[in-house]
This record gives C-alpha cells, sequence and structure tokens, in this order.
C-alpha cells in the first residue's frame, strides 16, 4: 500500500496470480523431491550445484528479510497498548531486535514449540480476518466509493510492478511448504492438496483486506498512518463505523433480541482492535519464527550437498540444534534492523529486499522445472501440471513459463527502481558465490558442476 | 496373555537392560517376535533427515547392548532405528505399523519440582497406543 497506493488491488491480485502459478511449479517439484530445500534442490536436480546454490543464497536472504521484516512489524501491532512502540524509531526497533534475540535463544536451546497452538492461532487469525472482512462489506463498502479511490490514487507503472513485487511477501508459505514435504506422509500427494489450499486462503483473505481496506479509508491515511500495521487500520476504521444499535436493528426486531445484540456488538466493537493487536503480534512471532527454523533448515540441507560451509551445519553437542546457523542469520537479520533506529522508511527497504531474494529464488524454480521437463522427460512425477506447449518433443507448462517471465520482470525493476535493494542484494549475492568458489576450491569440489 | 510381536522402546539408558530382558523372557513362552527400537528426536531447526553423528553413535550403542543382552538370554531381537520429531508419536506410529501387541518401555525414577515424573513420552505412549503396554521402572535407589 505504501508503494502501490490506490492499485494495492489490483498489485495483490496480480501478485496473486503470479503466486498460483509459482505455487504450481513448486506442487510439481516438491511432489518429485520431497525434501527439505524448495527451489534450491530444484535447480540443483534440474542444473548443477551452482545453480543449486544461487537458489539456496537468494533463498537464504529472503528468510533472513522475512525474519527481520515480521518482527519488524510486531512492535507496530502492539502500539495500540503502548504508542511509543509504533512512533518511537528507538522502542519500534529496540523491540523488535529484542524478538529477534529471544527467539535465537529459544531456538539454539531448542525449546519445544506445541503445533496445536500454531494450527489453533492460525485459524482464530484467519477468522478474526474473516470477520473484519464481512463487518467492512457489510457496513462501509461502497462501491462508488471504492473505485474512485483506486482510480484517485493509482500510482505510476514503476510503482505498480514494484507494489506487487512487496505484495509477493504475503505468498511466503510456498517455500516453506516444501521444507515440510519431507516431513509429511505421502507427501506426493499432500503437498499439491497443501498448495492448491495455500492459494484460496491466501486469496480470499489478501483480497478482502484490500477491499475492506479501501473501504475503511484512503490509501493515503493507510500508508501513512497504518503503514505498518494495515489490519490494525481496518479494524480501528470498522470499529469506529459500528453503531452497535443500528446494526442491531437491523438484523432482530424483537425488543430483547434487539438489547442483546447490541451488547455483543458493542462488545465486539470494543474488543476487535485489541484481538487484532494481540493476534497479529502473536502470529508475525509465530511467522519470525518459522522464518528462523527455515533457515537452519535450509542451511543444513545446503552444508549437506556441500553447497555452503558445514561450519553452518554444526550441531550444538547439548542442544542438538544447528547453533552456528541459528546465530549467523539471526545476527544478519537484526543487522538489517539497526537502520530502523535512523530511518523511518525501513519497512519499505526490507520489503524491496523481500523481492530481490524472493522473485530471484522462484525464477530459478519456475526456470528449474523447465529445465527438468528438457532433461528428464520420463521422470515419474506424481502432481504434473498441465496447460503443457509441446517443443522438440518435450512438453513445457504455460504456468511456469509465465511465472519466469512475470518474477524476472518484477526483479529487474527492483533492481533498476530500488538502490538500496540493489546495493544490498547484489552484494549478499556476490559474498554468497565468494564464500561458494572459496569453500569447493578448498575441498577440491567441481566449481560448476555435481559434488558426488 | 497371547503375543506375538512387541516392540521395545529404548533410550540408552540404564533401564534399557532390565526391559530388554523382560521382554525376551516374556517372548519365549510364546516364541514372540522382539522388535527394539531407539527414536532420535529432531529439533524442528533442522531437517528430519539430519545426520546427527553423536546421536546416531549413541543409538548405535544402546542397539548393539540391546541384541548382546537377547544373545546372552538366547533369543533374537530384531532392531531398528528412527529419526522423529517426537518419541512418543514415533513409538505408537511404530507400533501400529508392526501391529504389535505389546510395547516395553523402562524409565528411572525421577522426581521434578519435588513430585514423581513419567516424563513427556509415556503418557503420551500410555494414552494413545492401541495396544498393551508395560512398564518398567527402576528401583528408587
Amino acid at each position: 500500500m505504501l508503494v502501490a497506493v490506490g492499485a494495492t488491488p489490483v498489485a495483490l491480485g496480480l501478485a496473486g496470480i503470479l503466486f498460483i502459478f509459482t505455487a504450481l511449479s513448486y506442487a510439481e517439484g516438491t511432489a518429485m523431491f520431497p525434501e527439505a530445500g524448495g527451489s534450491a534442490s530444484f535447480a540443483r536436480h534440474g542444473f548443477n550445484d551452482l545453480m543449486g546454490f544461487v537458489a539456496g543464497w537468494a533463498l537464504m536472504f529472503s528468510y533472513i528479510v522475512t525474519i527481520a521484516i515480521s518482527a519488524y512489524t510486531i512492535p507496530s501491532y502492539l502500539g495500540l497498548f503502548w504508542e511509543p512502540l509504533k512512533t518511537s524509531p528507538l522502542a519500534h526497533t529496540s523491540v523488535s531486535i529484542g524478538i529477534v534475540l529471544l527467539l535465537m535463544v529459544v531456538n539454539v536451546i531448542g525449546v519445544r514449540e506445541s503445533s496445536q497452538v500454531n494450527v489453533g492461532l492460525a485459524i482464530l487469525d484467519i477468522a478474526t480476518q474473516l470477520l473484519i472482512v464481512v463487518l467492512a462489506l457489510a457496513i462501509l463498502f461502497h462501491p462508488g466509493v471504492f473505485w474512485q479511490r483506486v482510480i484517485g490514487y493509482w500510482p505510476s507503472t514503476a510503482n505498480l510492478v514494484f507494489g506487487i513485487a512487496i505484495a509477493a511477501i504475503a505468498f511466503t508459505g510456498v517455500e516453506t511448504l516444501s521444507q515440510m514435504a519431507e516431513e509429511t506422509r505421502r507427501p506426493q500427494v499432500r503437498a499439491p492438496r497443501a498448495y492448491m489450499l495455500l492459494i484460496v486462503v491466501v486469496l480470499l483473505i489478501f483480497g478482502g483486506i484490500s477491499i475492506s481496506a479501501f473501504s475503511a479509508m484512503t490509501p493515503v491515511e493507510l500508508a501513512s498512518d497504518w503503514a505498518t500495521d494495515p489490519v490494525a487500520g481496518i479494524a480501528h476504521n470498522v470499529s469506529m463505523a459500528i453503531v452497535p444499535d443500528e446494526l442491531a436493528a437491523r438484523i432482530f426486531h424483537e425488543p430483547i433480541q434487539h438489547y442483546i445484540a447490541t451488547w455483543f456488538i458493542d462488545v465486539l466493537r470494543t474488543a476487535l482492535p485489541v484481538l487484532v493487536a494481540v493476534l497479529a503480534g502473536t502470529i508475525l512471532f509465530i511467522a519470525t519464527n518459522a522464518g528462523l527454523l527455515g533457515i537452519s533448515r535450509l542451511a543444513f540441507s545446503l552444508g549437506r550437498f556441500n553447497l555452503v560451509p558445514v561450519v553452518l551445519g554444526k550441531v550444538h553437542p547439548r542442544f542438538k540444534t544447528p547453533y552456528v546457523a541459528i546465530v549467523v542469520f539471526t545476527l544478519a537479520a537484526i543487522l538489517l534492523q539497526i537502520p530502523g533506529f535512523f530511518r523511518p522508511g525501513l519497512f519499505e527497504s526490507l520489503g524491496g529486499l523481500y523481492a530481490f531474494g524472493s522473485m530471484l529464488s522462484f525464477a530459478l524454480a519456475h526456470l528449474s522445472i523447465l529445465a527438468l521437463r528438457w532433461k528428464m522427460p520420463k521422470m515419474e512425477r506424481p502432481f504434473k501440471l498441465g496447460w503443457n506447449v509441446r517443443f522438440r518433443g518435450a512438453e513445457f507448462p504455460l504456468t511456469a513459463v509465465i511465472g519466469l517471465l512475470g518474477t524476472i520482470a518484477i526483479w529487474i525493476v527492483v533492481v533498476a527502481m530500488q538502490e538500496y535493494s540493489r546495493w544490498v542484494g547484489f552484494g549478499w549475492m556476490a559474498l554468497g558465490l565468494g564464500i561458494y568458489f572459496l569453500f569447493r576450491w578448498r575441498r577440491q569440489l567441481p566449481l560448476g558442476g555435481v559434488a558426488r | 496373555m497371547k503375543l506375538e510381536r512387541m516392540l521395545v522402546a529404548v533410550n540408552g539408558k540404564d533401564a534399557d537392560v532390565e526391559t530388554v530382558k523382560l521382554a525376551c523372557n516374556l517372548a519365549k513362552r510364546s516364541k514372540a517376535k522382539v522388535y527394539v527400537l531407539y527414536v532420535i528426536e529432531v529439533k524442528r531447526s533442522l531437517p528430519l533427515d539430519a545426520m546427527i553423528d553423536s546421536e546416531v553413535e549413541k543409538a548405535e550403542k544402546a542397539l548393539t547392548r540391546a541384541e548382546e543382552i537377547a544373545a546372552e538370554l538366547d533369543y533374537e531381537v530384531e532392531t531398528d532405528l528412527i529419526q522423529a520429531r517426537e518419541v512418543g508419536p514415533a513409538i505408537v506410529g511404530e507400533a501400529m505399523e508392526r501391529d504389535v501387541d505389546l510395547i516395553l518401555m523402562g524409565f528411572a525414577y525421577k522426581k521434578r519440582f519435588g513430585v514423581f515424573n513419567l516424563g513427556r513420552v509415556i503418557p503420551y505412549v500410555l494414552e494413545e497406543a492401541p495396544c498393551r503396554v508395560l512398564l518398567y521402572r527402576e528401583p528408587i535407589s
């Protein structure tokens, strides 16, 4: 919304289409190779170790940024309870760094997390967001106003494309699912099903939220007062617009029913912003932790295939956790958050960084699926994409072709428009390639080929 | 109690010795098959198939010891090593897959905050196992 402004629903919609294509490529790849690694695994099988490393290193970058951006957003939501968390860069950034450090310690020790709690919170969060969408559509939505806000605040084409790139943050689950595939029974069946469910839920929620946002306030208000906690902004405005007596009267006409309904709606109106703040804080906390778990697993997997120094896969003798990877990548995430002490636009910068890593990683995933169709056409594909184009005897899925072109185009726009993302992103890749070549040369492993 | 297959869960602790002996003596009566299982618990920050050398070494030592104890009693056992996120569900899962009649587990007497404690794994197995469960507790001393 900061970047796409009036075109936010369009940006989310186009990002959603790209996301569907990416999820489909991941579904085919994960069903073929149900192992941790995601796009790095696809690239290693489709091309060679070097491409596997590039995809993996770009993916690591997205994970680090996910950790930073998720933790950075938590204080904004908790600002409902103590305002400086939202308004003071010192308080905001200190708390977000503190959250990341806490999770580092928790994961080095290996504190057990309850999957039941995680699932319960996710369901509650989805239900709350759906409730906000329903209320916003019922009370605030007006097609004329909505359309006027879209047209009146339409961004430049470059900002629209960048907005699509940032909207990709909504779809981080694509990689996480792939990492989890090796742990499920019958991944060839369950992984594609999970991807389909992910597509439906994410599009429904984010489509609904963006329409609700534009019904609740202008894009400028959203991009300024509520830039880092938009759902809180929507909940706040929906709550302000609810008149309990009037709303109850629309549904219940009996005096007793009307009285009870009025009381209930009043409680809901008061509770909604608090519920959003608490849920958003906890879900983002879980997302930060998921990012940390994802990157430590990925680092271990890449180390197993000699794509990164083995020290990153070193396991703590007492806690049995990959403590080196956890500490190194936590510190990298904190490094990205430090500018938050000095610059207010950190959220947008982090979004650009995420787009750099994720678009590169997703593009390589699409490319690897196409390469595997060419190199290994007869390989078993438990989930094979349809809508194929035949070329020289091989079948290439159109969704992967369009996905590849789309992700590359967005990546190019991000690199061209975002100076900060360009320098940090290329700097990260250069660092990684330096480490890779040095590590492979020292171990006398092929630089571009496959290490056996 | 007619037993055809039983599963002994070991963890490399002292209680394994008596648990395996008990399993072999019970199995002899009906010539039941004995599976000795060691579950390596892998933290979520690692891939499930991550090889942790120290843990694998510990597991192999425990399973070899179980085989030796069984050999002393002139009985043969089949050992298996698996990796899982949590030990309890892994034991129950293996028991169901092998369709065992009995799960045997041994544990040391432990207190937590002054109260006798069974840990996490045993209560889970007691609650979820579809078959009989026999527990062996070490003496307090």
